[in-house]
């Protein structure tokens, strides 16, 4: 973060917060929303995520960048409601479904179709909702951070404070549970 | 000679980007003849954007002054 923007913010200035609040906000709320909260439980996470950055700024040092800290302080409240386990476990059964799909020399058994073109997005985007729910609280992060916010393996790592090789894992492991939660619902053509 | 299975856990950990220039070249040339990780990376594609559709519906929730519900918040907390 620029250090005259944290001068700025520091000094409660109100066009320096409105401009982060009107950055951020919206998104912040689509990501809880993302990550399985309720509208009205994401409606206020993001109220409090705001109210913690407000707090914290004078301790803040200002080597992230605002929207870094902004989602990191999401996913911490989030953890906090949920309890959830920082660390996954490090064995997850979807890996085998993925390793089934291979031959001992690397080849596809069941290649992939190609995805029907006109196949119509929204309506997959309903089916995604339920999927997520099959997911654990990391990939779902993960994937909502990396596939939705589209932000760096680097700035998901710093965000969830996960190695960006465990990023990765989280990310193979989100999608190939989705694939396989939408192939059961029919959606041949995405898995 | 990077097989079938060496490529599509490579894009699907989305660490392709990241990869050495040699590796991104491998995929590259895996991906111009094999037409099932063409089909596995297109599958990627659509469950990215069918995510983003999803993301979509939630944008609409929250009502045009939410950010400024949440300014206020922040003036009452200041
Ligand atoms: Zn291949």
């Amino acid at each position: 973060m620029e250090p005259s923007l944290l001068a700025r913010l520091r000094r409660r200035d109100p066009a320096s917060l409105k401009a982060v609040v009107d950055d951020n906000a919206r998104r912040l709320y689509r990501a809880a929303r993302g990550m399985g909260c309720g509208r009205d439980e994401a409606d206020d996470l993001v109220q409090e995520v705001f109210v913690t950055f407000l707090n914290g700024l004078d301790r803040f040092e200002g080597r992230a960048e605002v929207r870094t800290w902004l989602f990191g302080i999401l996913h911490h409240k989030i953890q906090e409601r949920r309890r959830m386990q920082a660390r996954e476990e490090l064995h997850d059964s979807i890996d085998e479904i993925f390793e089934s799909r291979f031959d001992a020399r690397g080849n596809w058994t069941r290649p992939p179709v190609e995805p029907d073109r006109e196949a119509a997005s929204r309506e997959a985007g309903a089916a995604i909702r339920d999927c997520l729910d099959g997911l654990s609280p990391l990939q779902r992060a993960v994937f909502q951070l990396r596939q939705v916010e589209d932000l760096s393996a680097a700035e998901v790592g710093k965000i969830l404070g996960q190695t960006i090789t465990h990023v990765g894992v989280l990310l193979h492991r989100a999608r190939t549970r989705l694939r396989a939660c939408l192939d059961g619902k029919g959606w041949t053509s995405i898995p | 000679m990077m097989t079938c299975k060496d490529v599509s856990l490579l894009l699907s950990t989305g660490q392709l980007d990241d990869a050495p220039l040699s590796r991104r070249l491998a995929v590259r040339l895996h991906l111009a003849l094999c037409r099932h990780c063409t089909a596995f990376r297109r599958q990627l594609e659509r469950l990215a954007r069918a995510a983003r559709a999803a993301g979509r519906e939630f944008d609409r929730e929250p009502t045009s002054d939410f950010e400024s519900k949440v300014g206020k918040r922040l003036e009452s907390e200041g």
